[in-house]
């Protein structure tokens, strides 16, 4: 299963690689990029099985880059990783089709909840 | 000028509740079994400040500010690194400014009316505004000075009047 982790943050995307290897998710292939436009060319080029995504970046937002994939047509499967998690952001998230949204802080149990089902 | 002035976050967010927060992020962040310790001890001479805006019923910045050896030595427990690894510039920037941007998060989440979260930004810490509009935790990491401090926008200055006297 190829993963597109997305964050402006090299810091952070090296946390969240770190997380699903301890969360047990660690014989897949992880592919990075820094903010949404580049999440939305590498889902066209790559075509990641799963898509964990930052909110607030540069360039294009991750809520920007979700609705640009349906937009385009693409259903491949997307959530979010994002420091802030507010009713009103998890409802946006889901009304643009995200499967989840994780809020940081988390730790492996975190993204065992969320991932277990969605990850084979 | 609104017409109902936004509250100081002195009566929106107590310290217990920035303490919490923090208690949270430290170990997911920082490291398992670290902790930020709302100790106070003698502050640095030179420090850092690395921060998030926040943009909403209440604006202001959440920053977090330390010693560069702090910043240095918290971005290489971020980073799990091991000699003869060693973390530059950016790596620092880019930790001391996560760690602003989840605390900055789990406030602006806790904070009435919805608000928008700038991007991390470092450097010397933004100027705040009334003093009643400051919350801040002074503390420690691992015996290192380290604040966290949630501040109102300062007030932005008086357009200057470039009418020529008659």
């Amino acid at each position: 299963m190829k993963i597109l982790v997305t964050d402006d943050s090299r810091v952070m995307r090296q946390i969240v690689i770190r997380t699903l290897r301890q969360a047990g998710y660690d014989d897949h292939d992880i592919i990075q990029a820094e903010n949404g436009r580049e999440a939305f060319e590498m889902v066209g080029a790559e075509k990641p099985d799963l898509v964990l995504s930052d909110w607030n970046m540069p360039e294009m937002t991750g809520i920007e880059c979700l609705e640009a994939l349906r937009a385009a047509g693409s259903q491949v499967p997307f959530g979010f990783v994002t420091s802030e998690g507010s009713p009103e952001m998890r409802e946006k998230a889901a009304n643009a089709g995200a499967i989840f949204l994780i809020a940081k802080p988390f730790n492996e149990d975190t993204f065992k909840d969320a991932l277990d089902g969605v990850i084979a | 000028m609104t017409l109902q002035e936004a509250q100081p976050i002195t009566t929106l967010l107590d310290t217990r509740t920035v303490q919490s927060i923090a208690d949270e992020v430290w170990p997911s962040l920082v490291g398992d079994g670290e902790a930020f310790v709302p100790v106070p001890v003698p502050p640095p001479g030179d420090v850092v400040s690395a921060w998030v805006d926040i943009i909403g019923p209440w604006t202001g910045s959440v920053v977090v500010t330390c010693a560069p050896a702090t910043a240095e030595a918290l971005t290489e427990s971020v980073l799990m690194t091991r000699p003869p690894t060693v973390v530059d510039a950016e790596d620092v920037a880019d930790a001391l400014g996560e760690l602003a941007n989840v605390l900055g998060g789990n406030i602006k989440s806790v904070l009435p009316g919805e608000s928008r979260l700038g991007l991390p930004q470092m450097g010397v810490a933004p100027p705040h505004g009334r003093l009643d509009d400051v919350r801040s935790l002074v503390g420690q990491w691992r015996g290192n000075f380290l604040t966290i401090t949630v501040q109102g926008a300062a007030p932005a200055p008086h357009a200057e009047r470039d009418e020529v006297p008659l």
